[in-house]
């Protein structure tokens, strides 16, 4: 089934590349294929390409264009931030500060991290998934050298308090690393008025080409490069250039400056209508997340006494995708870190499902698991032995 | 092999699942396997006649293959002598399912054990056994938790007046007879999220409107378990609790723990 016959509302795992995207790639493949180190014409030209693209990419997050450093997307960015930086910088100090909610990438970042010396604190958030500035005020030693919150979580949609994180982490001098992919494209990104000295974030998710990503290096930054070459990106991160990849990621960027306003007006819409419909007419679900300050794409529920894998399935065959942070869905078998950090206990994260609304999707979407899932829900409540248990006696 | 690539059998079954449910009466007997913790439970019963398995339904919380193999299992032991029913294995059941993913082989293939439970169940009824007593209440001193007096003060909790503090607040309430289920209660007034844990199967009260009261609210049970541990910074962010019947420990984050002295 394609995304012209079910309705695709996963869009936090994976996003079509936009065809405007695709057509403004086509003659970086094969016309204009120069390699910006070369010293010809058509090197030249890349140059000049490579760098239209970084000053457009800086304006988006409001940076400068030589604070840009283009990477093969968002995983490496955290690498970089992270590793590159807290390497650099030890002589000052061995301790790193992230939230129980960001991504798996930086969990296990901090992993490697504390095996090579380094010293993590985990902050804990509340029940919507939120830091508390009076918590990580609290977690901050002598030694913290960096400090990683994400801007909104990827699972559950929780935006944090990014402008008040940055200010914190400037006064105290430490240095403020944020991974925006969940936010990019739903809220517009600032690193001068959140004081951000690292940002990380993805071309795929704001529809551009996967492979490709960003990582804002707030200028007097000083990072390890990971890669080791030919010394492109100010000596950072070398490799050439991946020049179609890179005006894939730049052309996605000024749509979405264009867009985004209508976009997330639209997206908001679908988002409030699907959370009222689904709780008014499913009894015992519930909503995760913050209710207020929450992306405006991102749905996230949990229905007692059933799993997450078992409403995909059924959802797959009412022509719905959608996403779960189920255990019995994860290839480890542990359900979603988010929801339980939230204080949700393991047998209600097993029954969550999650729907993020992208560009693509159509209020028929929205009326479509409206129709179809308080049924599926029924059913499978009909099979556990769990829900005749919660009826009241 | 993702987890969700299932053979169109197991789909079969699951989206027609058959023999769903329960049965009642002198010839039946159940078994139950699984944890929801785990993200599956099963529970099958057995309708026994001349030694034979006259009915067989079942009841499944978890994964599509869990529920398939509820279902496939009802089919090949219906009709089968006890005997013959035993021998049934999780890895028949995989084979006539057409195959399970491997990351399922282990996790949400336990129908088998649950009928084998039910069949035991159904002899030990059979020969007389009275069933364990499943209520097993702390009857001793109630005792004090790792960091309680560490944390007094600062999320943990021995008496409430005032409920102002927990506005919002994700607050666990340990089960110590009538009065702590009415803060329980209240509480639901001022936060969405109240946990209440209990050792047993039911409430130490035998008030039943206030029992009721509390099913019908959104407040959390955790039978059959029991804090051990307050953690947290400066203030309560973790309890470890100890769930009784799996003998297993896990953390749940919470911002504030209640136990009346």
């Amino acid at each position: 089934m394609g995304i012209a016959m079910s309705s695709y509302i996963d869009y936090q795992s994976a996003k079509p590349v936009d065809p405007r995207v695709i057509e403004a790639m086509l003659p970086y493949f094969h016309e204009r294929f120069g390699n910006p180190s070369s010293l010809h014409g058509e090197g030249d030209e890349a140059t000049k390409v490579l760098e239209g693209c970084r000053r457009t990419i800086s304006g988006f997050i409001n940076a400068e264009p030589d604070e840009i450093i283009f990477t093969s997307g968002a995983t490496e960015s955290n690498n970089l931030a992270l590793i590159g930086y807290a390497s650099r910088n030890k002589a000052k100090g061995n301790h790193l500060i992230i939230s129980e909610v960001e991504h798996i990438s930086i969990h296990n970042i901090a992993k490697y991290l504390e095996k090579n010396g380094f010293v993590v604190s985990r902050l804990p958030v509340d029940q919507y998934g939120k830091v508390s500035l009076q918590k990580l005020a609290s977690r901050i030693t002598p030694e913290t050298i960096l400090i990683s919150i994400g801007y909104a979580s990827n699972e559950i949609g929780t935006i944090q308090p990014i402008a008040e994180i940055g200010r914190l982490a400037r006064e105290r001098g430490i240095a403020f690393h944020s991974d925006a992919v969940a936010a990019e494209g739903l809220i517009p990104l600032d690193v001068t008025r959140d004081t951000i000295d690292l940002l990380t974030f993805s071309s795929n998710d704001i529809y551009g080409p996967q492979g490709v990503g960003v990582l804002y290096v707030r200028k007097g930054m000083r990072l390890n490069p990971l890669i080791i070459g030919g010394g492109q990106e100010r000596g950072v991160r070398s490799g050439t250039e991946n020049i179609a990849g890179i005006v894939g990621m730049s052309t996605a960027v000024e749509i979405m400056g264009r867009e985004m306003e209508g976009e997330v007006k639209r997206l908001a819409q679908y988002r409030d209508k699907l959370i009222k419909a689904i709780l008014e007419r499913i009894p015992k679900s519930h909503l995760n997340g913050h209710p207020i300050d929450r992306l405006a794409n991102n749905a996230h529920f949990r229905f007692e006494a059933i799993e997450g894998e078992s409403l995909l399935l059924s959802l797959k065959d009412a022509g719905v995708s959608a996403a779960t942070g189920s255990a019995c869905s994860s290839k480890t078998l542990e359900p979603s870190h988010t929801l339980i950090s939230t204080g949700l206990l393991h047998e209600e994260a097993h029954g969550s499902l999650e729907f993020t609304f992208g560009r693509f999707n159509q209020e028929a979407d929205v009326d479509k698991v409206i129709e179809v899932l308080p049924p599926i829900v029924e059913r499978l409540r009909k099979l556990s032995p769990l829900y005749k248990e919660e009826v009241p006696a | 092999m993702k987890s969700t690539q299932y053979s169109e059998k197991v789909l079969d079954h699951f989206r027609n699942p058959r023999n769903v449910g329960t049965l009642e009466g002198d010839d039946v007997a159940w078994g139950e396997v699984g944890n929801p913790v785990c993200g599956d439970l099963m529970k099958m019963y057995i309708q026994v006649e001349d030694d034979t398995i006259a009915d067989i339904k079942f009841q499944t919380f978890g994964c599509g293959s869990a529920i398939a193999t509820s279902s496939m299992i009802t089919e090949m032991a219906k009709g089968k002598t006890l005997d013959e029913a035993l021998k049934i294995t999780r890895q028949d059941v995989a084979d006539e399912l057409e195959g399970l993913p491997p990351i399922k082989m282990h996790c949400s293939n336990l129908a088998a054990d649950a009928l084998q439970e039910a069949i035991k169940n159904y002899r030990d009824q059979k020969k007389g056994k009275v069933p364990l007593p499943v209520i097993q209440k702390a009857t001793g001193p109630v005792k004090e938790l790792v960091g309680e007096k560490e944390f007094l003060g600062k999320g943990v909790y021995h008496s409430v007046d005032d409920f102002s503090p927990f506005q919002d607040k994700r607050v666990m309430v340990v089960d110590r007879g009538p009065k702590s289920l009415e803060i329980a209660l209240e509480l639901t007034k001022h936060t969405g999220r109240v946990i209440v844990v209990t050792p047993g199967k039911a409430f130490s009260s035998v008030d039943s409107d206030l029992a009721k009261g509390i099913k019908q609210s959104d407040i959390k049970i955790i039978y059959e378990s029991e804090p051990l541990e307050v953690r947290g910074s400066d203030e309560v962010e973790k309890v470890l609790v100890h769930d009784l019947d799996e003998d297993e420990e896990y953390e749940l984050f919470v911002d504030a723990i209640i136990i009346l002295k």
